[in-house]
């Protein structure tokens, strides 16, 4: 009987979507890395990792674990980003407003390509349409010169407003302070974690995970698949404009290409694959993988994009479950043959 | 008034296009019909194609009919290779949709980046393959763009023949139906699908290598046709042939006519826009089978 409650309790913990400790963990090394790393070169790369760890979680959320293979996700990153940009250029809204603003605006235009989405069942035809809901984004954002001004970019987006914490530290954003943007992309990056991670492990998680299953099982069972495969397209959404408006205003320039452009699409898809696609964490391993990767190979300038391209092969078809999970195994074995050496003795008693 | 002759020159650049459309589509088209995969490095292999041709007529001065049989055989061999060495084995792994994505798409990176490096950004012209024009009715066509569209007919016939008629072709159609039953029936399915990837990338080139002369080749000009020609097989039903062709010619058609009201800017968002209304209509696309 004790067994058995035992065996609960580990089938319990094999639900869970993912250790608490190991999350906080990581955010607490996050936290704590600029206190080591203060080269602003280096700062910079992290703050680009952390947007593309927080843009492929959103998307692992809708691909991961609804299973709705969406190629349009770049649409609301830059949706977000030049929404924020234009209503803090246009109207002097505060650019803190504009995160916020960015991260609504995308979540209630995903609503134009999730309703029609809910009908189509088969991957690639989700794939494709947000793939062109996106791309009429860009081409929208191409040629709304009035609006937008078009190839030429946006540039002079105000940044962030200073403030002081409790009247103790001033927290400055400018081109030679680095830090606090990272601060507050982190933030950023942990909000959606923890949105994610609650809507996860509540009921929400569990529906979702049952659509991706089998969305007539699950339907049956009495899912509302409506209702939770559109929560689910809102919240990655929502937090994937969040993602692009903090982008429009850490870079203060912007052009419809660096946003809208298939390339991120490609970038988030790469990042989840190899980082583990439907783990929790996978994405944010795969981010700081293949960012600081594609970094170091600046070294070699012209045949850094072959060797990228070579890698990205190699990695998927060497590391199935992806990186997260291939270092999990291959510590669990390490683990193993340790404690099989240490104990051959006694488990022969 | 838009006079007649504005419209017909638009009828045959909406069919020029719409063939190329139908030929690239109809590679992709096979590949999900067998393996049940988007193939993103098809782009590359247009690329390829269009390379293939310039290196042949401009480089080694070979007659454009050997040329293109060389470009042929080498883009199968180097498809099939691919496939045997990257795709095969990701064939029984659960997350084989969006992997098999990935790793096509790193494929396609390589070989873009790969061709870049070794032949440059520049922008090269090759020269048509029937030269001069044809005067009707006061109406002059390049006999390139016909050749084109008799190429494409001819190349498209004789594929739906061979599925339809030859042994092989029945292989292909069993294994894409259900790939277990076909292999009791003594067809070997992974033969199968290193063959279908090897033909399909050849109807890809044999695009790229028609449009060469039209657009110039560069290493990026897969990236377009790429696009378009997963629009084009959603619109027609993913796995369709017929489907596809019929697609081609729909987003071709559509797009050509689309320059005498919008500005060309716009010109792109035709086929995005066409695919949603056409998804929301018909969710399977327009000859797709319903798979629920």
């Amino acid at each position: 009987m004790v067994k058995k409650i035992h065996d609960l309790k580990q089938w319990q913990k094999s639900l869970r979507v993912v250790d608490p400790w190991s999350m906080g963990v990581m955010f607490l090394i996050l936290a704590l890395l600029p206190i080591f790393i203060s080269n602003e070169y280096y700062l910079n790369i992290l703050t680009i990792c952390l947007i593309y760890a927080t843009l492929a979680s959103t998307w692992n959320l809708l691909v991961g674990y609804t299973g709705i293979l969406s190629f349009g996700h770049q649409a609301f990153y830059g949706l977000g980003a030049y929404f924020s940009a234009l209503i803090t250029i246009k109207l002097q809204l505060s650019p803190w407003l504009g995160l916020l603003a960015g991260g609504c605006f995308a979540g209630l235009l995903s609503l134009l390509i999730g309703i029609p989405c809910l009908r189509l069942r088969i991957a690639p035809y989700i794939a494709i349409a947000t793939l062109a809901f996106s791309e009429i984004m860009l081409v929208i954002c191409r040629n709304w010169v009035s609006l937008t001004r078009g190839e030429m970019g946006l540039w002079g987006i105000p940044t962030f407003e200073n403030f002081s914490v409790l009247g103790l530290f001033d927290v400055q954003f400018s081109g030679g302070a680095k830090i606090s943007y990272y601060y507050v992309m982190l933030a950023i990056f942990i909000i959606t974690l923890l949105v994610i991670y609650f809507q996860l492990s509540s009921k929400i998680g569990t529906a979702l995970k049952s659509i991706r299953e089998d969305q007539d099982a699950a339907a049956s069972l009495g899912v509302d698949i409506t209702r939770y495969k559109l929560t689910a397209f809102i919240t990655s959404s929502f937090f994937a404009g969040v993602t692009g408006s903090f982008y429009a205003h850490y870079l203060s320039i912007l052009e419809p290409g660096a946003v809208f452009g298939v390339a991120e699409m490609v970038e988030v898809v790469a990042i989840t694959l190899v980082g583990g696609i439907g783990t929790f964490l996978g994405p944010t391993v795969g981010a700081f993988t293949l960012i600081i990767g594609l970094e170091t190979l600046r070294m070699v300038a012209d045949y850094r994009m072959i060797i990228y391209g070579a890698t990205l092969v190699l990695l998927i078809l060497l590391m199935p479950n992806g990186l997260l999970h291939g270092m999990t195994n291959l510590v669990l074995k390490a683990k193993h043959f340790f404690n099989s050496r240490k104990y051959t003795g006694e488990n022969k008693v | 008034m838009i006079h007649y002759s504005i419209l017909f020159e638009q009828l045959i650049n909406g069919l020029v296009l719409g063939s190329m459309y139908a030929l690239v589509a109809s590679g992709l088209t096979l590949i999900w019909g067998t393996m049940k995969m988007l193939n993103f490095s098809h782009g590359e292999l247009f690329m390829l194609g269009g390379f293939g041709i310039y290196i042949g007529v401009v480089s080694f001065h070979l007659p454009v009919w050997l040329a293109l049989s060389l470009v042929m055989v080498f883009i199968f061999i180097i498809a099939a290779l691919i496939e045997k060495a990257f795709i095969s084995p990701l064939l029984k792994r659960p997350d084989w949709d969006v992997s098999a994505v990935v790793v096509t798409l790193g494929i396609g990176i390589f070989i873009q980046n790969l061709a870049f490096k070794i032949w440059g950004g520049d922008y090269r012209n090759v020269p048509y393959v029937v030269e001069g024009t044809l005067s009707f009715l006061g109406m002059r066509f390049a006999w390139h763009r016909i050749y084109i569209l008799v190429m494409t007919v001819i190349v498209l016939v004789g594929f739906w023949q061979f599925m339809k008629r030859t042994r092989f072709g029945m292989a292909m159609r069993a294994t894409s139906f259900d790939s277990d039953t076909a292999m009791l029936m003594g067809i070997a399915p992974r033969r199968i699908f290193t063959i279908t990837f090897g033909l399909s990338a050849c109807l890809a080139a044999l695009a790229g290598s028609a449009l060469a002369p039209i657009f110039s080749v560069n290493p990026w000009m897969g990236v377009v046709p790429l696009i378009k020609g997963f629009i084009v097989v959603i619109l027609g039903g993913l796995g369709s042939f017929s489907g596809a062709i019929l697609g081609g010619f729909i987003i071709g058609l559509s797009e050509t006519f689309s320059v005498l009201f919008l500005p060309s800017g716009w010109k792109d968002i035709i086929s995005f826009v066409l695919l949603i209304v056409i998804l929301v209509i018909r969710p399977q696309g327009l000859l797709g089978k319903k798979e629920w």
